[in-house]
């Protein structure tokens, strides 16, 4: 039981990445495989359009939206700013995520073997903020005793290309299980996480105030951003970025597990764990570490000119002593955030031609149910919880809605279609539809588009 | 097909027809962050024997030069400055304290105003300096402070004992209120 509480509390406190809830398990588009790679395919075999398989955009910032602050609703926006603060929670993120597919493909091996592959490059941000340094920046620190503390201070960026290859396999009429291996390859990393530290000002006992930094820990740590040579030159081109995302950067394994079970005929359950791997920076790799407690009331004047005091460089070096700034440059390891996917829908409706002959035999035009995704990671974490339903107009054309309850908002609608003309299949995939009439109310934006070439077993 | 060509224009139609909600980005021209931090400051607690020489003479003047260490940085959101003091004197005289500001050749730049007042035997007392904006340039850009300390003579031309336990307190605080604007 104290496993589950402290798993559920990871789950709640760390972690982070996007939620592609209305890609998950749509239209057995290939790229369902990469979201679970026990997903049931039914193609014979696909091949993604070089660069355009898979592109995908998604950026969000958790505390208020564009709207809450410059609408033209006659409110000052100094007050809506002052709103802004106020409402601010705990701690609030920033993220922006991308993500490229440039090469995709896969086969129908025999009756039960699927094998997929591909190559994708994809850059992931997220910043997040503690609500004591906000205050700290807007109000300032005349709030004697409080606690400016950086303890949720987190941050991570990453740009890397993933080389994959996956089997799903068909264990029976109810059974799909799936893996899917990754090689990482990172151009870029930055990772700033548990910081720890806190300014305050308290009543002094020599001088009015007392100020003091205590118990600061804080580290960031980077690779690929700094990339001088031996001599302390720079002289990098996005051609450099491009090679470490081939496997010339910091590499790293990963594994993706999945499953689909029909427990019944009409009901399915599915789900998949990503991306549980790392990588190791080892290349370009430099960290910097603050730590160390430190107290001021003031400068203590003598009125000793014979015997002057270097009030200043004697507070300094009294600084520089107590708060260590270290720089590193020892390799290390980012754990890949988890991400898990969850999902139970039940299937029904039947498709007929105007001679009621079933169009689809054994397939089902609609699907509704529930899905859950979260994110395990180091910085931050997601719980999104989903409804869904999904329509079948055609073989030609199907489409899913989603509302998702999410870190953003409760109330995040989300629309998804894709065609099938011959094997040409284009999806389009978008969410905070309810914000269309007013895009900048939105927190979060996420919108995905591919083009596949998918061919079916005629038979 | 039509379903197809129907869902992607739905999109595409309801794309193109957002972001029709009134807002106004000029408004960032009108932000105003008032924001005031408290630096603590210097402080001072002086016993009898720091009032007399090595020949029991009294200092009725004392100064004390600091070098500001930092200086030169930006007045431009700097709306005041308030230099806060509170002092306590259990000694029967009274006490001034006069701070004023030099450049880098030790040139005076600035006087704050008022000076610090400390009446005889007197309990804690607050004074405030206030910086009017017109000043703050000079103030930043200061490289050293002096506190000159001026103790009164007696009515009857006693000097301070050595051994009287009296102590004259000195502690401070600045203020500093930023206006952040965007203008």
């Amino acid at each position: 039981m104290r496993k589950i509480v402290f798993i559920v509390f990871l789950m709640l406190s760390v972690g982070y990445a996007q939620n592609n809830e209305v890609l998950y398990d749509f239209a057995e588009l290939p790229q369902t495989l990469i979201l679970n790679p026990g997903a049931e395919v039914s193609n014979n075999f696909y091949v993604g359009f070089p660069l355009l398989s898979q592109v995908a955009v998604q950026g969000g910032f958790s505390a208020f939206s564009y709207y809450d602050i410059f609408a033209s609703n006659g409110v000052d926006i100094n007050t809506k700013i002052d709103d802004a603060v106020q409402k601010f929670g705990n701690a609030e993120f920033i993220e922006v995520n991308q993500k490229l597919e440039a090469l995709s493909g896969g086969f129908k091996l025999n009756n039960t073997i699927y094998l997929s592959f591909g190559y994708y490059q994809e850059f992931n941000s997220l910043i997040k903020i503690p609500k004591s340094l906000v205050d700290l920046a807007y109000y300032g620190n005349s709030d004697i005793n409080h606690n400016y503390s950086v303890n949720k201070l987190a941050a991570r960026a990453e740009l890397l290309g993933v080389f994959h290859a996956g089997i799903s396999k068909k264990i029976n009429e109810k059974w799909q299980v799936g893996a899917r291996g990754k090689i990482y390859s990172s151009a870029i990393n930055v990772s700033s996480k548990r910081n720890a530290g806190a300014l305050k000002t308290t009543y002094g006992t020599d001088n009015i105030y007392k100020q003091q930094l205590n118990n600061v820990d804080l580290l960031m740590q980077t690779s690929g951003v700094f990339l001088e040579d031996e001599d302390g030159n720079i002289d990098v081109e996005a051609a450099d970025f491009v090679k470490k995302m081939l496997l010339g950067g910091n590499l790293g394994l990963g594994l993706d597990l999945g499953f689909t079970h029909n427990y019944k005929e009409q009901w399915t359950v599915s789900g998949s764990v990503l991306d549980l791997g790392f990588v190791y920076n080892t290349q370009n790799v430099k960290s910097y570490q603050v730590k160390g407690d430190f107290e001021v009331e003031g400068f203590d004047l003598e009125f000793d000119n014979s015997n002057a005091a270097d009030y200043w460089n004697d507070l300094k070096d009294r600084f520089e002593k107590e708060v260590v700034l270290d720089t590193l440059y020892t390799k290390y390891i980012t754990l890949r955030p988890l991400k898990f996917y969850g999902a139970i829908h039940y299937s029904f409706g039947k498709e007929y031609d105007n001679c009621r002959f079933e169009t689809r035999p054994g397939l089902f035009s609609n699907k509704v149910g529930v899905q859950l995704y979260s994110t395990l990671g180091q910085v931050h974490s997601n719980l999104a919880l989903t409804l869904f339903f999904e329509h079948w107009f055609n073989k030609h054309f199907q489409a899913k809605v989603t509302y998702t309850a999410d870190s953003y908002t409760f109330a995040n609608l989300g629309l998804g279609i894709s065609t099938q003309l011959g094997p040409v299949n284009l999806y389009l995939l978008a969410d905070n539809l309810q914000y269309l009439s007013n895009l900048y109310a939105a927190k979060s934006a996420n919108v995905q588009v591919g083009l596949n070439f998918i061919f079916y077993n005629n038979n | 097909m039509k379903n197809a060509l129907f869902g992607y224009l739905f999109l595409i139609v309801c794309c193109f027809q957002s972001c029709t909600k009134a807002v106004d980005f000029d408004q960032i021209d009108n932000v105003q962050i008032n924001t005031n931090y408290i630096v603590t400051q210097v402080f001072f607690n002086l016993e009898a024997p720091d009032f007399l020489n090595e020949f029991g003479d009294e200092l009725n003047i004392q100064s004390n030069l600091i070098e500001t260490g930092i200086s030169g940085g930006t007045d431009k959101y700097l709306e005041k400055i308030v230099f806060n003091v509170e002092t306590k004197n259990e000694f029967s005289r009274t006490f001034n304290v006069t701070i004023n500001l030099f450049d880098a050749s030790k040139n005076l730049i600035y006087t704050l105003s008022p000076t610090v007042v400390i009446p005889p035997n007197s309990g804690a007392l607050t004074t405030q300096i206030e910086i009017p904006k017109k000043d703050i340039g000079l103030v930043i850009n200061a490289q050293y402070i002096d506190f000159l300390l001026f103790m009164s003579s007696s009515s009857d031309g006693s000097i301070i004992s050595p051994s009287d336990p009296s102590i004259l307190n000195f502690k401070s605080y600045v203020e500093l209120f930023l206006n952040y604007t965007t203008e």
